[in-house]
C-alpha cells in the first residue's frame, strides 16, 4: 500500500518538475501559460493521492480548490491578459535555451543536495519526492528572474507556490487549513491585481 | 467582566476600526468626505486599544490572549502600538479631509491603506505564524495597489515590481515556514496547533538543525526582502518614492517594522532549537551589507523621497544588525524600530506637503523651504535630523545602544565601519537637508503655511521621539525590556 502511494506522489510530483523543465524552450506566452495549468493539474493529483492514502479527508477540499483556482481560473485570467497583449512576439529570455537548461539542471543537483537533511527526518511514504519539491522551487525561482516578459515571470511566480504546496503536501501532508485558504486567496488576490496591473505598463522591460 | 472577554474585546477594538473604515470607505463611494471623517474617527479606536493593551501587558499579567488565534505579548503590543501610531497619523492626514473638498483618489486611499493597515495589526497580534504570514503577503498586494493611484508610468512600473518581488520574496518565506512545520510534524508534534508561536517555540528543542538552519535562510531572505534588507532592497527606494506620501509614512514607518518582527519571532524559536551563534551571524552579515547599501547611495539621490527611501534601507539595516547582537543588541533594536517609525513616517508626511508647494520632488527644485513655510521646514528638519541620529532624539539612544551592544559582542571592526557608516549617513542627510532648507524661496509659490492643523498633529510624535532621547516615559521603558524578553530564548 505504501508502496502505490509512494510511487504515485513520486510521478505526480516528477510530472511537476518536467513541466517546469520544459517550460525552458518554450518561448511563447501560451505555452507557459499551459505548462501552469497542467502542472496545476499535477498538484491537485498529489493533493488527491495523500488525501486518500494519507487518510488526510480535508486534503480533498484542497485537492478540489488547487483544480479549480491554479487550474482553471488563474489560466483564464493569464489567457485573457496574453489575449490585450499588443505584441505577442516570441519571449527573449535574459538566458539562452541552453544556458537555461544547464542552469537548472544544476539547481536540480543542488537541491537534492540541500533537501537532504528534510528527507532524512521525515519518515512518511511520500518523501522521496521532497527533492523534487525543492528543486522545482529553485527552477521556478530562476524562471521569474531570468524572465522579462511580465505574463511569464507570474507563471514563474505561481509555479513557485505550487512546488511550496508539494514540500507541504508530501512532507506533511499539508499545512492547516486556515493557513491552506489564506494563502489560496493571497494568491487570488496577487494575480488579479498583478493582471490590472500589467496592461497600464509602459517600461518595454517587463512586457 | 472576565479577563478574557476584556482581552477579546480589546483585539477586537484594535482591528476592527479599520477594516469598517475600509468597508465605510467602499460603500460611501459617492460621499468620499464622510468615508474620510469616519476613518479618522475610527483610527482613534484602535489607538486606544493598542494603547490599553500595551498598559495590561506592561502591568505584568501575561499576554492579552483570545482563543488560539490572537495573542499578543510585549513585543506584539509594541509592535501593535506603533502600527496604530502611524496608521492613525496617515488616517489623520490623509486626502479626504481637506476644505477644498476630496480629491479624486480619496475612496481608493480610504479603501486600500485601512486593509493595508489591517493586515499589519492583523500579522503582529496573531500567534500563528502561518496567519502571520497570510497576513504579511496580503499587505503586499493592498500596499501595491495604492502606489499607481496617480497613472504615472513610473508609478506603475515601481508597483509592479514591488508586487512581483515581494510575492516571491514572501513566497521563499513561507517555504521556509513549511519546512519548519515539516520539521516539527515528523517529530510527532500535535498539528493543529503546529504553527502556534509558543507552541513551536516550546517544541524547538526536539527540532533538527540542519532542517532549521535551511528554514531559517528560506525565512530571512523571504522577509528580509520585504523588510528592505539588502541585497533584496532593489523594489524600494522605487516603492516608497511613488506611493502618495501618506501610504509611504505607513510602508517605510511600518511596514519594514512588521517584517523585521516576522525575522525576529523566527529567529528565537531557530535560537531555542540550535543556539544564537547561527542566527546572530547571518543578522550580523546582511544588517551590516544593508546599512552600507543605504548609506552610501544616500549622498547621490537627487529626490528628497528617494532620500527618505535609502535612508530606511540604512536603518532597516541597523535594526537587522541590532537583533543579532544579544540581549541589549534586542533592546536597542526595538528602541530604533520605534525611533524610525516615528520620524520616518513624520518625514514622508511632510514630504507630501513640501510636494504640493514645490510641484516638484527634486531636491534641485527646493530652496528657500525655511523662508517660505517655517512651520514645516521646522519640523521636516527635526525628522531628517533625527533621522541622521542627532541628539535629542530617540534614534540617537538607540544608535548609541547598537554601537555599544557591537562592541561588547566583540566586534571590533564591525563598530568601526557602522560608525563610519553612521557618519556618512549623517553627511548625506543634513547636506541634502540644507539644500531644500536655505536660498531663495521662489517668489511665485507664495509664503505661508495652510492649512496648519497638520502641522499640530505632526508635532506630537516629533516631540515624544525627542522625550524618549532625554528621559524615556517609564511605561515605554517597560514595554521595550519586556519586548526585549520575548526574543531571549
Amino acid at each position: 500500500m505504501d508502496l502505490i502511494f509512494s510511487r504515485l506522489t513520486m510521478t505526480g510530483a516528477s510530472a511537476m518538475l518536467l513541466v517546469a523543465l520544459a517550460m525552458m524552450w518554450r518561448r511563447h506566452v501560451p505555452a507557459y501559460i499551459s505548462a501552469f495549468r497542467l502542472q496545476s493539474a499535477a498538484l491537485a493529483f498529489v493533493g488527491a493521492v495523500v488525501a486518500w492514502f494519507g487518510d488526510v479527508p480535508e486534503l480533498f477540499l484542497v485537492a478540489a480548490l488547487i483544480l479549480a483556482l491554479k487550474g482553471w481560473i488563474v489560466p483564464r485570467i493569464l489567457t485573457r491578459m496574453e489575449a490585450r497583449r499588443p505584441d505577442a512576439r516570441a519571449l527573449q529570455p535574459l538566458v539562452n535555451t541552453e544556458m537555461s537548461l544547464l542552469i537548472s539542471g544544476a539547481l536540480a543537483v543542488a537541491a537534492y543536495e540541500l533537501s537532504r537533511p528534510v528527507a532524512e527526518v521525515v519518515n512518511l511514504p511520500t518523501r522521496g519526492g521532497l527533492p523534487l519539491a525543492l528543486a522545482l522551487i529553485m527552477v521556478s525561482l530562476f524562471v521569474v528572474v531570468s524572465r522579462r516578459q511580465a505574463i511569464a515571470q507570474i507563471v514563474g511566480f505561481l509555479m513557485l507556490e505550487n512546488g511550496i504546496a508539494l514540500l507541504a503536501l508530501l512532507g506533511a501532508y499539508g499545512v492547516p487549513l486556515v493557513v491552506e485558504l489564506g494563502v489560496f486567496l493571497d494568491v487570488l488576490l496577487g494575480v488579479l491585481v498583478m493582471q490590472a496591473l500589467v496592461p497600464r505598463m509602459e517600461s518595454t522591460v517587463a512586457r | 467582566m472576565s479577563a478574557a472577554g476584556i482581552d477579546a474585546i480589546l483585539i477586537a477594538a484594535l482591528l476592527a476600526p479599520p477594516l469598517a473604515s475600509a468597508v465605510v470607505a467602499a460603500a460611501a463611494r459617492r460621499r468620499p468626505a464622510a468615508g474620510a471623517w469616519f476613518n479618522a474617527a475610527a483610527m482613534g479606536i484602535t489607538l486606544l486599544a493598542a494603547a490599553v493593551i500595551a498598559l495590561r501587558v506592561v502591568s505584568g499579567r501575561g499576554p492579552v490572549v483570545a482563543g488560539t488565534l490572537w495573542r499578543l505579548d510585549a513585543l506584539s503590543a509594541l509592535l501593535a502600538l506603533l502600527v496604530s501610531v502611524v496608521a492613525t497619523l496617515a488616517a489623520w492626514l490623509g486626502p479626504g479631509l481637506e476644505r477644498g473638498g476630496p480629491g479624486a483618489e480619496t475612496t481608493a486611499f480610504r479603501v486600500y491603506a485601512n486593509l493595508f493597515a489591517c493586515m499589519m495589526l492583523l500579522a503582529v497580534s496573531t500567534g500563528n505564524l502561518g496567519v502571520m504570514w497570510v497576513a504579511i503577503e496580503a499587505t503586499t498586494v493592498t500596499s501595491a495597489l495604492l502606489i499607481p493611484v496617480r497613472r504615472t508610468p513610473a508609478a506603475i512600473d515601481a508597483s509592479w515590481k514591488y508586487l512581483l518581488i515581494g510575492s516571491v520574496g514572501i513566497a521563499l518565506a513561507f517555504a521556509g515556514t513549511v519546512l519548519a512545520f515539516v520539521d516539527y510534524a515528523s517529530s510527532g508534534g500535535e498539528l493543529e496547533l503546529a504553527l502556534q508561536w509558543t507552541t513551536l517555540r516550546a517544541a524547538a528543542p526536539a527540532l533538527h538543525p540542519e532542517v532549521v538552519q535551511l528554514a531559517f535562510v528560506f525565512l530571512l531572505v523571504g522577509f528580509g526582502t520585504k523588510a528592505g534588507l539588502a541585497p533584496m532592497h532593489t523594489w524600494l527606494p522605487d516603492a516608497h518614492s511613488e506611493a502618495p506620501a501618506p501610504l509611504s509614512a505607513m510602508m517605510s514607518g511600518v511596514l519594514l517594522a512588521v517584517a523585521l518582527y516576522a525575522v525576529a519571532r523566527w529567529k528565537v524559536i531557530v535560537d531555542v532549537a540550535i543556539g544564537s551563534a547561527f542566527t546572530d551571524t547571518m543578522l550580523v552579515v546582511v544588517g551590516a551589507a544593508t546599512v552600507a547599501v543605504g548609506a552610501a547611495s544616500l549622498l547621490s539621490q537627487t529626490q528628497y523621497k528617494r532620500v527618505l527611501a535609502f535612508s530606511s534601507i540604512e536603518h532597516m539595516g541597523l535594526a537587522c544588525m541590532a537583533l543579532g547582537l544579544g540581549p541589549l543588541g534586542a533592546f536597542a533594536a526595538l528602541l530604533h524600530l520605534v525611533g524610525h517609525g516615528l520620524a520616518k513616517s513624520v518625514a514622508f508626511l511632510l514630504s507630501g506637503r513640501i510636494y504640493q508647494r514645490y510641484g516638484s520632488a527634486d531636491i534641485g527644485a527646493v530652496s528657500g523651504l525655511i523662508s517660505a513655510a517655517p512651520g514645516t521646514a521646522i519640523l521636516f528638519a527635526a525628522a531628517v535630523l533625527a533621522l541622521a541620529g542627532l541628539p535629542p532624539f530617540g534614534l540617537f539612544l538607540s544608535e548609541i545602544l547598537i554601537l555599544q551592544a557591537a562592541w561588547a559582542a566583540g566586534h571590533v571592526w564591525l563598530t568601526v565601519l557602522v560608525l563610519v557608516l553612521m557618519l556618512l549617513a549623517f553627511a548625506a542627510l543634513t547636506t541634502q537637508l540644507q539644500r531644500m532648507l536655505l536660498g531663495r524661496a521662489p517668489a511665485e509659490r507664495g509664503a505661508g503655511e495652510s492649512p496648519r492643523a497638520p502641522l499640530t498633529v505632526l508635532a506630537v510624535p516629533m516631540v515624544l521621539l525627542a522625550s524618549i532621547g532625554v528621559v524615556m516615559p517609564a511605561p515605554l521603558y517597560d514595554l521595550l525590556t519586556r519586548a526585549a524578553e520575548v526574543l531571549r530564548p
